[in-house]
């Protein structure tokens, strides 16, 4: 006899602790150029930072809200608190972070992570960073792993040129928002050459009700580095509306390969809309991998810009929609070098009423001669409450290149599982099985910890839905 | 202009259901803004100044005594049957299939038509030769705005061809039509379009059509000319095994600019589409291809499948493709594939090698890839000379 549950999701409580709120600064609802400022000096940030805020603030108050994708009309701009610095100073030191944060952290395994002695952890609580630790020999080999928020003053130079200079304030509403009140994130340096062979890990969460966070990743690989950088996110839930604006920038130089991934997990009241980059210099090469599991709403395209000839992207993406959520993913790649390659893997599951849209781009512009790009989209629908859009976009501006696109959208095929049923397995285990096979092409470009709870969390998500 | 002293002027004469039908048409009409196609840069498209049609365009046969086949334009006394036909479009599950090209265009041509069929094969009545209809365009008719309605009633089968030509390479013609059609239980239509205007000509064309239970719709849409051509083709597969397909080619060169929309609206169970799409660019030629595939709730167990090639001669040209994939049901399959790209080289270099010049190889293989369309075209003549234009484009 099967074994049914009455679970409908994830058991978030331990995901979800939230600490009693103890802040030391607290910046006033809404954005006035005076909040911005505030923000600045409290950051105790050069000149041209604050000037950048400003202009960005400008831009922001001018721009509407997309009309297309998600419904967005929930979000209360004036009610998010842009900025919350948490009652903590940076600490390089573990046994220095006070009790309640490590409490929430060791929740979320932080120090485990430590112990296991990854390469590096920088952790977000709220806005800012409150723990960051990398390893001896990578610091001296020259390799970069801090907050943001020192970034700009210990590396000024560095950040001065390439921060937001990929994605732009002009570029939406959002980066513009990101651009005034950016606030903690990562900024990761690999000298040429160098070869970071652990990966480097962040965990960033929400705490504060109300408050956006909205984080600047900036990662630049120079000639011939190797990186691999992990992003996971979760949130406690609150009843207010959470706004996720985060930026992504990376620079991937010459002949360097970067690995991005994500398991983005926010709690389901949360709109992450985030903006994430990548430029693709020479023979360079980045990869994606994302897992798009949490959130209210969710409006992400990562985008790959090939600039040198030979570059190379690789996406590999699976989105999670069940009830009340719309995640609108998808992967975005510009070909502009000849000889330039592209291969995006995108995969989405819906059930219980979850909306998954994929929607893409893949351009070629004039001088892509010789481009060579596949982009294979596939949806998986577990019942018939919900729902699953599939919108790749192609625009191909020369002759001399070779494209090829398949998507298909279906349910579970029966037959399979009556295969599965008559070697013993129970259906329930059956459309298990299936659906990790679905996502095993994700799941297998993870390292083991984050494979692990990618499974666990399709176990749970699927419990109590089959039996 | 397009105002209401036009709109008392054509329906004058006209029956008084289809008059009152202009009126309200024109009523929306006048409130709507005006669409733009940006991604061909038609922005701001000003209509040509109104100009009656008087060119004959129904071939007569013998045979159409079996059909029942009337102009638009007449004193007709059958209005109330058109007007029924026309109120099935106003069905809530028809409205994301009743978009038209644009809500402006397909008002215009609602209410100031100047041509344009009533064609009804009647139950039961299976037609081996096709209807021909030929809409040509010169010096003093240099307006077509075509309102059709076809109707092919329960068990009835019929092949229809409209060829939108004309002979005048220097004339700067308009065209803006409207063909809906009604396909009835167990009916089969096959309705052949070829596109063929000068360089100097704008297109637009809507096409809306309602499949019902087992009825099946085959629109082979062809499109070789015109500096402008924006066209839309959207089916609701109403009932029960309803199917619909389109084989579309479409070759552009030069300067031209082609925007095409293919739309399913997969409403009843067990009904199944196919969209296929082939073409070739050249020169500076732009071309958006947009295929939906809808799956409304309760289309269970329904198939629908897309594909477009697209073969690329030149650097200059600019082609986009939006396959899209709607669905709020599980129990269907639905797919969609796109391959773009330029010709084999390898194939081309072994056909030179047996004493062939680029030119005719390339002709041949564009050849190759649009046999089997060309092949569905029902007359043997029209066929001759698609093939013929399709050459001398390519040599141009």
């Amino acid at each position: 006899m099967s074994e049914k549950t009455e679970v409908k999701d994830i058991d978030r409580s331990l995901h979800e602790e939230k600490n009693e709120e103890k802040h030391r600064y607290k910046a006033a609802k809404g954005l006035t150029p005076e909040v911005i400022k505030e923000i600045s000096r409290e950051k105790n940030e050069p000149e041209w930072m604050r000037e950048f805020r400003l202009k960005a603030l400008e831009i922001y108050k001018k721009k509407d809200i997309p009309t297309w994708g998600a419904d967005i009309s929930d979000l209360d701009m004036d009610n998010i608190i842009t900025y919350v610095r948490p009652d903590a100073d940076l600490q390089s030191d573990w046994d220095q972070v006070p009790e309640e944060i490590k409490n929430t952290f060791d929740a979320l395994g932080i120090p485990e992570a430590e112990k296991e002695s990854l390469a590096g952890v920088g952790a977000q609580y709220d806005s800012e960073v409150v723990y960051h630790n990398l390893k001896e020999e990578m610091v001296e080999q020259g390799v970069i792993y801090m907050d943001m928020e020192n970034a700009v003053k210990e590396h000024e130079d560095l950040v001065k040129e390439h921060f937001m200079k990929l994605i732009t304030p002009n570029d939406h509403k959002f980066s513009a928002l990101h651009g005034a009140v950016w606030s903690g994130g990562s900024f990761v340096y690999v000298p040429a050459g160098v070869d970071v062979d652990i990966p480097l890990q962040s965990y960033f969460r929400q705490n504060a009700p109300g408050s956006g966070q909205f984080e600047h990743t900036l990662i630049i690989l120079e000639e011939g580095a190797n990186a691999h950088f992990i992003e996971g996110c979760s949130a406690p839930k609150y009843s207010v509306n959470n706004l996720h604006a985060g930026a992504v920038e990376l620079y991937v130089n010459k002949g360097a390969k970067l690995r991005y991934s994500t398991i983005e997990n926010w709690s389901r009241n949360m709109f992450n809309l985030n903006t994430k980059r990548a430029l693709v210099e020479e023979d360079g090469v980045i990869e994606w991998v994302s897992g798009s599991f949490g959130s209210k709403v969710s409006m992400l395209y990562p985008m790959s810009i090939l600039k040198g000839a030979r570059a190379r992207a690789e996406f590999t993406g699976v989105t999670f929609a069940a009830e009340g959520q719309y995640l609108d993913t998808g992967a975005q790649v510009i070909h502009a070098a000849p000889n330039t390659t592209s291969t995006v893997n995108a995969r989405s599951i819906a059930k219980d009423g979850g909306h998954a849209y994929y929607r893409g781009l893949l351009k070629a512009t004039e001088n892509a001669h010789g481009a060579k790009a596949s982009v294979s989209c596939e949806s998986l629908m577990l019942d018939n409450e919900s729902k699953s859009d599939t919108l790749p976009i192609m625009k191909l501006q020369t002759d001399d290149i070779d494209i090829g696109h398949e998507a298909k959208v279906g349910r579970i095929s029966e037959e399979a599982i009556f295969y599965l049923m008559s070697r013993g397995i129970s259906e329930e285990e059956a459309k298990a099985m299936i659906v990790r096979g679905f996502v095993e092409p994700i799941a297998s470009e993870l390292p083991l910890e984050y494979a692990v709870e990618l499974n666990n969390l399709i176990n749970l998500e699927l419990e109590g839905t089959i039996g | 202009m397009y105002n209401k002293k036009l709109v008392d002027n054509l329906t004058t004469g006209q029956s008084k259901l289809l008059s009152n039908k202009r009126r309200e048409s024109f009523n929306r009409f006048k409130d709507l803004t005006q669409g733009d196609f940006n991604r061909i840069n038609l922005i701001n498209y000003q209509f040509p100044e109104y100009s009656p049609y008087n060119k004959e365009y129904l071939k007569e046969k013998k045979w159409q005594a079996e059909l029942l086949i009337k102009k638009m334009t007449d004193n007709l006394n059958n209005e109330e049957e058109i007007i029924n036909y026309l109120e099935q479009f106003k069905n809530k599950r028809v409205k994301k299939g009743n978009q038209g090209l644009d809500q402006k265009y397909l008002a215009l041509a609602e209410a100031f038509y100047n041509t344009g069929l009533f064609i009804k094969v009647p139950k039961n009545v299976e037609l081996k030769l096709p209807v021909e209809i030929f809409y040509e365009l010169d010096q003093e008719n240099p307006v077509l705005i075509d309102n059709n309605l076809i109707v092919a009633e329960e068990n009835s089968k019929l092949t229809i061809v409209i060829d939108y030509r004309m002979q005048d390479q220097n004339l700067e013609a308009f065209h803006n039509g409207l063909t809906r059609v009604i396909v009835e239980n167990n009916a089969v239509l096959n309705i052949v379009k070829v596109q063929r205007f000068n360089d100097q000509s704008d297109n637009f064309d809507s096409n809306i059509s309602l499949v019902s239970n087992q009825g099946e719709l085959n629109w082979i849409p062809i499109e070789l000319g015109a500096r402008n051509s924006v066209t839309n083709n959207e089916n609701t597969l109403m009932d029960d095994g309803s199917r619909a397909s389109i084989s579309s080619v479409y070759f552009a060169d030069g300067d031209r600019k082609l925007d095409l929309g293919f739309k399913m609206n997969h409403q009843g169970r067990h009904s199944s589409s196919e969209i296929e799409s082939k073409g070739v660019l050249k020169d500076r030629a732009q071309k958006v291809f947009r295929g939906d595939l809808y799956f409304q709730k309760g289309a269970g167990q329904s198939k629908g499948s897309e594909k477009e090639e697209v073969l690329l001669l030149d650097k200059t040209v600019d082609s986009d493709s939006i396959p899209a994939l709607f669905s709020e049901e599980d129990n269907i399959e639905g797919e969609h594939a796109v391959s773009a790209g330029q010709i084999d080289e390898q194939l081309l270099f072994y056909l030179m090698s047996r004493g062939m010049d680029k030119a005719e190889a390339k002709q041949l293989m564009v050849e190759a890839a649009f046999n089997p369309i060309f092949d569905k075209i029902p007359l043997n003549d029209l066929k001759g000379s698609v093939i013929n234009d399709v050459k001398t484009r390519i040599r141009s």
